[in-house]
């Protein structure tokens, strides 16, 4: 099947990348803020105070989300952490993620039209990218750059273009400076590229080592750049490595332990997606035997191979699901087309759009449910430990308080081995320090604690009084306030 | 006092109490599986529900009570609960899995049991939601005769945030026991405004303890 003029094409996919930014804009900041949001706010925050960005391997991943996410809040007029909103952050990977799906229509010489488009619509209104899309972590961006890697390392083969040969460097750079995780990428890819290029059995296919080059440069220096903040924290490229290990021993799970087959039930419970996107895997395949559109095949292996390998690691989380999104969309695609070229008659060829619709539709309205409606719900199987509506109230309850005790700037002691998302919701006021359980914490307005209080602070707290705030599902902190006949700053 | 007098004194009290006391038996119900480790509580601090190592220790009450509140009528500030149905609230599954509760709207809401006559209730065990650590706010049990409880209303547990006496306290599997001290009534009814997960009400179980009243 032709592809449509380039015009007309870029206009169809400029429409869908609008009818992606209005699906994933609204309501962006009634969800509660996760923990991993809050820390990734707390670092932008700092970026907006001044400081430079520093690489730190302990799970704080790299530079780019707050690289993306500055100028985007700035534009919004925050200009400090306590002056930022879930929407100003959240804004950056909706962008982004309505920018991946613009970013299809350069896929179509590659991968064919109806692939791109059915990719498209699917990224645009599927449960799973755009509930990821609404959330200020490293994945929208991550999965933008790999699909940036493939679309720009297809085009630098088929062109030998030099400079697309850098830009591809650049994406790998993006990814690296994305999440650490990106090598499993780099490997399933060049696998699948091997034995693409083993399978075609022609030698002029491989690209020339000047590309190679150039791309590894490019990668290299981007990768550097990023690090190192643009040449201002040389040690974050020593921190890289040390990350390996920290890594490693994370993949063991460390309490996010989940079966092999638990991104099955994340992606695709009904099995929808599976059994089109099995339709796509045939249809490449016989694309590839028959010598044609190797890039779909290539897709493919890429994708079994990643999820094999992280459904083969213990530590898995949801939003991980999202890196297969990519392949699993264009599969869906290369099936829906499979079908569709077979179908030769008109009156087949309208059942076949319609129940395309139908399925498209059933889509966007599990979006509805999962994004919109219970976002933050612990059956939400996308909500991940998620941080629950209730702690919304403990900032206001203190504010309350204030008011009633006329406390203009109250001191407030969290004393909490782990006290994330306090940091965000507490931002607004000025004199919040953050201790560790058995620190002597010295005199404060409002306790915050974890329930489990022993020793000397216990003792301390006896006359004051509690109320509970859910933080997460079976996680609850105590707001312990002193009797009102107490002094103030007593 | 001289001592003949004294004796005198103590037996005859002795024998008083002897014919007025009824005989107490720890009070028995069946514990449902616990399906999380209880969150501690903390300890030596007053102001919060004390934890207890183990088995809750024993309830005395009156021998011959009864959960009299078993397949009993249920009736709701919410007719049309969100998970579930009313009947659930004393159906006598405790368990903490989904199947087992009743969900009612978000904000105030209550659940009221219909013991079908008045008896002197002794105790009162509620089961909100057991499968993870939750703080029900504004918990409030009542008693009447009066089915509106618009008159001769006896609350019995209120840890109404700022005004109730009681203190909050951590759901578990051995659900929360509330001493109802032999007050007589038909109905109970019982209140709560959300919990720390989401702005929801739910009852897994509740059971009356009591004895008709004579």
């Amino acid at each position: 099947m032709a592809n449509p003029p380039p015009k007309i094409r870029w206009a169809i996919f400029i429409a869908l990348a609008l009818l992606a930014l209005a699906v994933r804009l609204p309501q962006l900041g009634e969800r509660p803020m996760h923990t991993d949001e809050s820390i990734n706010a707390y670092i932008t925050g700092r970026l907006l105070a001044g400081e430079k960005y520093h690489y730190d391997p302990q799970d704080r991943h790299g530079p780019v989300l707050y690289l993306f996410a500055k100028p985007v809040v700035e534009l919004c007029g925050a200009k400090t952490f306590s002056g930022l909103t879930e929407a100003e952050l959240r804004l950056t990977p909706v962008i982004i993620g309505s920018a991946t799906v613009l970013m299809f229509g350069a896929g179509v010489e590659m991968f064919g039209f109806i692939p791109c488009l059915i990719a498209a619509l699917l990224f645009a209104v599927a449960p799973l990218p755009v509930y990821y899309s609404r959330y200020f972590i490293h994945e929208t961006l991550f999965v933008a750059a790999t699909w940036g890697l493939i679309l720009s390392g297809g085009r630098a083969l088929k062109s030998r273009s030099i400079l697309v040969a850098a830009l591809a460097g650049f994406c790998a750079a993006l990814m690296l400076a994305g999440k650490e995780t990106a090598i499993i990428h780099f490997f399933a890819l060049a696998v699948a590229a091997v034995i693409c290029l083993w399978l075609a059995k022609q030698p002029e296919k491989i690209p020339p080592a000047k590309m190679l080059l150039t791309a590894s440069i490019s990668f290299l220096a981007a990768s550097i750049l990023l690090f190192t903040w643009f040449g201002q924290n040389w040690s974050a490229l020593a921190e890289l490595f040390r990350a390996i290990p920290h890594f490693a021993e994370r993949a063991g799970g460390q309490g996010h332990e989940k079966p092999f087959g638990y991104y099955l039930s994340i992606l695709d419970p009904q099995f929808l997606f599976f059994i089109v996107a099995a339709t796509g895997i045939y249809a490449v395949i016989c694309d590839a035997v028959a010598g044609t559109r190797r890039a779909g095949l290539l897709l493919a292996i890429y994708g079994v191979l990643i999820f094999l390998i992280y459904s083969a690691i213990p530590y898995k989380t949801p939003w991980l699901a999202l890196n297969f999104w990519l392949p699993l969309a264009l599969l869906c695609g290369f099936g829906v087309e499979g079908v569709w070229l077979q179908i030769k008659a008109a009156t087949g060829r309208w059942i076949a759009a319609i129940a395309i619709a139908a399925f498209i539709l059933v889509a966007g309205k599990q979006t509805k449910t999962l994004a919109f409606d219970r976002p933050a719900d612990e059956r939400n199987p996308l909500a991940y430990a998620h941080t629950t509506e209730d702690i919304l109230g403990l900032p206001l309850r203190i504010e309350e308080i204030c008011r009633e005790r006329q406390l203009a700037q109250p001191r407030i002691a969290v004393v909490a081995a782990d006290a994330w998302p306090l940091p965000w919701y507490l931002r607004t006021f000025s004199q919040v320090g953050y201790w560790q359980p058995g620190q002597e914490t010295g005199a404060a307005d409002f306790f915050i604690t974890p329930p489990e209080v022993s020793g000397p602070l216990a003792e301390r707290l006896g006359h004051f009084r509690p109320e509970f705030f859910g933080a997460r599902p079976n996680v609850l902190l105590i707001l312990w306030t002193p009797p009102e006949t107490l002094p103030k700053h007593e | 006092m001289n001592q003949p007098v004294a004796r005198l004194t103590i037996a005859i009290l002795l024998t008083v109490t002897a014919v007025f006391a009824e005989d107490k038996v720890p009070l028995q119900t069946k514990l449902p599986t616990p399906l999380f480790v209880g969150t501690p509580v903390p300890i030596n601090v007053p102001n919060l529900e004390p934890p207890h190592k183990g088995k809750r220790p024993d309830f005395m009450v009156p021998a011959g009570t009864t959960n009299l509140a078993r397949g009993k009528k249920v009736t709701a500030s919410d007719n049309e609960p969100v998970v579930g149905t009313l009947d659930l609230v004393t159906d006598g599954d405790k368990e903490g899995d989904e199947g087992s509760w009743v969900e009612l709207a978000p904000g105030k809401q209550w659940v009221q049991i219909d013991l079908e006559k008045e008896a002197a209730i002794y105790a009162i065990i509620v089961w909100h939601f057991h499968s993870q650590a939750r703080v029900y706010r504004d918990v409030v049990v009542q008693i009447s005769d009066d089915p509106t409880f618009s008159k001769d209303v006896t609350t019995i547990f209120d840890n109404t945030a700022g005004t109730g006496k009681d203190k909050a306290y951590i759901e578990t599997y051995e659900g929360k026991l509330i001493d109802a001290k032999g007050v007589k009534g038909r109905y109970v009814r019982l209140y709560s405004n959300g919990n720390t997960t989401n702005k929801l009400n739910h009852y897994i179980e509740v059971e009356v303890f009591g004895k008709p009243a004579a």
